[in-house]
């Protein structure tokens, strides 16, 4: 059985990275991995959408609607729009940050109040305020995985710098006091 | 060595492996990591070329030369490759030629779904079709050999989600580039009609041999009374969807979809057919008189992509068996669209903004093109986009039909791959048009990769064929007003003109910004003299920048890169920088 990750956010927030260094988690640990990515027009600004499936033994490269086990949102909005992705008991990841669509003005918190009143399986995770301690809104992906690893039961990739490992050890930390938050 | 590889990746290090001396393309998406990966490797020939054609030309003169050639382009890229493509057939080649096209199925980044294996059928060129990184890497290496037995170019057919899938791949090293000396063979060389005529019975001869080659690549795994017949990336949805369907099957895997193998008839006279694209491989069974159930009649969608759950739907109404579908979930609420646009601080946005103004009252017809500025689209500044070199060739052509005002919009990358032999025309015959070439010094688009702008300055080219040319720098919005103001007026006199809008490509610039430790401006709003016109959100539109619930602007301060379009354009003197601009701006400026 694979496991079926969609990861979204928006363009130039460091989606495509988090989708790599969760196959490369994936893959030192000796499963097989397929990372589905968007190049070119897809990435200007707009929706990011990657798919990562690791496993056994994988074939498919894209994870189908309803065939979600793990969304992971770098942005609230588009966590709402990957939502057809869920598949029932899935989990779903949000990062605390909405960056706003053209001609629109969305509240944070409805928005996040919105998320967790649909899919009680959900996780707040505040990587844009953590990323922004740390020093820049660049490391929210690298928290993000440290958030995720807990949950995926996957080591830190070895590709990280010094910063990213910080900013991972952070997301890490979060899970843990969201963990017992929930006990 | 096993490393997670993109498709791309993979299909590089195959040439590479398989000793490719020669490797040139046309950026466009999804192809171009092929050629990006293969620069560094200084041993060999590796060049960006202007088009597809002058990309294949290149390959195809090195084949036949005796060298291993490998040429790269995006699905339409090869309509524009398809003169030589089509010779090459007749010819053969005398060292191994790849000819690689990567389709879009579902158009992520593209303006068709165009299914390249009909130019295989149409140019009598074998096709492979690898399923995944790792058999991308296969075919490539191998594929060399193939078109050295076989005399003959080999064309392989990746799609997205082959191309830009990253997936294990086990690598083997280099081999040492093939080079190759020209010998003369006139009679095969040179198709000129008593040759060409040899050469077309030659071919067909050829090709039915080449169909007997195909069965070389076909595989076949499973066993049951249902045959399944698939290739390239929809082999991994059927291998999933008979698992999820729990039904006994014989999987046909046909590496090679053209020809499709003549031994594939002794395995069953009926079939179903599980293909990316067109039903190519489907038209040729049936074409052999096998029976088919596939895209014809619609047990499988006939556009868009394919995934487990399609392609299971589809298999369960071909063999009658119930299937029921996973049911996504409804979202608590409609998330408005974030259409891409153009990045905070973009020159385009700059150039759009100053066109609209220069050219009010006038209600021009925007005549658009390829290219980032393809987002033009979000201001209502791209009436038509159709194809490389639409700006100016639909342009002209509406221009002359009925005397509108015509501002064609085209990049530097674009313009030299297509606008070249337009302007010619343009200036033989003094079509009114105003062109817009928006050098931002890199095919962007595509991630950067260096456009010949800066070794061929666009400025020389028009000038030379004596084209009134003004060049103008899109963050200086006010003065470039004026300058296009005067381009204007030239055309208005029924002459072409053109206006060069250069600053490189903010991307790259904010890289290099990064790594040169420079900080950036940022601007912010002041609620007291914003007035909530917007001019910044609704004209300039720089995705920086949104609109409150009180409409006054506000600044992203983690998007904003301190260009200053919008205090150049405000009225009311709302926007505050803090930084300083003038050093960020020379920077850029020789990004």
């Amino acid at each position: 059985m694979a496991t079926s990750i969609v990861i979204v956010g928006v363009g130039g927030q460091g989606v495509l990275t988090l989708a790599r260094w969760i196959g490369e988690a994936a893959l030192a640990e000796g499963y097989d991995v397929r990372i589905a990515e968007v190049h070119g027009l897809s990435q200007r600004g707009g929706s990011v959408e990657v798919h990562v499936r690791f496993g056994k033994e994988v074939y498919a490269p894209i994870v189908e609607e309803g065939g979600a086990d793990f969304v992971v949102a770098l942005e609230a909005l588009e966590a709402v729009r990957a939502y057809r992705y869920l598949r029932p008991g899935a989990v779903l990841l949000v990062n605390k940050r909405v960056i706003q669509p053209p001609g629109r003005w969305y509240d944070l918190k409805e928005l996040i109040e919105a998320i967790k009143r649909s899919w009680p399986r959900s996780y707040v995770v505040p990587c844009y305020d953590a990323a922004l301690e740390l020093g820049s809104a660049l490391y929210e992906n690298s928290v993000m995985l440290g958030f995720l690893s807990q949950l995926l039961g996957l080591p830190m990739p070895s590709s990280l710098d010094e910063r990213n490992q910080a900013a991972f050890r952070k997301g890490m930390q979060l899970f843990q006091e969201a963990a017992a938050a929930d006990q | 060595m096993r490393l997670l590889l993109l498709g791309n990746e993979a299909i590089a290090y195959g040439a590479l492996s398989g000793g490719v001396a020669v490797a040139t393309a046309y950026p466009g998406t999804p192809s171009t990591e092929i050629i990006e990966t293969l620069e560094e490797f200084k041993d060999r020939f590796v060049h960006w070329a202007t088009n597809e054609k002058v990309a294949l030309e290149l390959a195809y003169g090195a084949a036949l030369a005796g060298a291993r050639a490998l040429t790269a382009m995006k699905h339409v890229g090869l309509n524009v490759a398809a003169d030589p493509l089509h010779s090459a057939a007749y010819t053969g080649v005398v060292g191994g030629l790849l000819v690689v096209s990567a389709d879009d199925p579902w158009m992520y980044s593209s303006q068709n779904e165009q299914d390249t294996r009909w130019y295989g059928l149409q140019s009598y060129i074998p096709v492979l079709e690898p399923g995944d990184p790792a058999e991308a890497y296969k075919m490539a290496k191998t594929a060399f050999e193939l078109s050295e037995r076989l005399r003959h170019p080999v064309l392989m057919r990746s799609v997205t989600r082959v191309s830009h899938v990253r997936a294990p791949v086990e690598l083997e090293p280099p081999a040492p580039p093939r080079w190759g000396r020209f010998t003369r063979d006139t009679k095969r060389f040179t198709l000129v009609p008593a040759n060409a005529r040899e050469r077309k019975k030659e071919l067909v001869e050829k090709w039915e041999k080449i169909i007997d080659v195909a069965g070389e690549y076909m595989t076949a795994e499973g066993s049951g009374d249902v045959v399944i017949v698939t290739s390239g990336v929809a082999y991994n949805y059927v291998k999933e969807a008979v698992k999820r369907l729990k039904i006994e099957a014989v999987v046909v895997k046909l590496g090679m979809s053209v020809p499709v193998p003549r031994k594939i008839t002794e395995l069953a006279k009926s079939v179903v057919v599980v293909e990316e694209g067109d039903p190519v491989v489907e038209l040729q069974l049936r074409s052999m008189g096998v029976a088919t159930k596939g895209k014809l009649e619609g047990f499988f969608p006939k556009y868009g992509e394919l995934d487990v759950g399609k392609v299971a739907a589809g298999l369960a109404k071909a063999l009658d068996i119930p299937y029921a579908p996973p049911q996504p979930v409804k979202a608590p609420l409609e998330p408005a669209p974030r259409p891409p646009a153009l990045c905070p601080g973009c020159p385009h946005m700059g150039t759009f903004y100053i066109l609209r103004v220069a050219t009010s009252g006038l209600n021009p017809v925007w005549s658009g093109d390829i290219g980032c500025y393809s987002l033009g689209i979000n201001m209502g500044q791209q009436d038509l986009i159709t194809h490389m070199g639409s700006s100016v060739g639909l342009g002209s052509g509406i221009a002359v039909a009925g005397g509108q005002f015509v501002v064609a919009t085209v990049g530097d990358s674009t313009f030299y791959h297509a606008v070249l032999p337009q302007l010619i025309d343009v200036v033989t015959r003094q079509i009114p048009i105003l062109i817009v070439v928006m050098d931002n010094a890199y095919t962007a688009m595509t991630g950067g990769q260096p456009s010949p702008s800066k070794a061929v300055p666009v400025e020389k080219i028009t000038e030379a064929l004596g084209l009134p040319t003004f060049v103008i720098d899109p963050v200086d919005i006010k003065k470039s007003i004026d300058v296009v103001k005067r381009a204007v007026e030239v055309v208005k006199t029924g002459k072409p003109a053109v206006v060069v809008s250069r600053r490189p490509c903010t991307l790259i610039a904010t890289r290099k910004a990064r790594r040169a430790g420079l900080q950036l401006p940022k601007y912010r709003v002041d609620p007291d003299k914003c007035t909530g016109c917007g001019l910044c959100y609704n004209l300039l539109k720089c995705s920086a920048i949104s609109k409150r619930p009180d409409k006054k602007a506000y600044v992203d301060p983690a998007l904003c890169v301190g260009c200053g379009m919008c205090a150049e354009v405000c009225p009311f003197g709302a926007f505050v920088v803090e930084g300083r601009r003038e050093q960020w701006l020379e920077l850029w400026r020789q990004a």
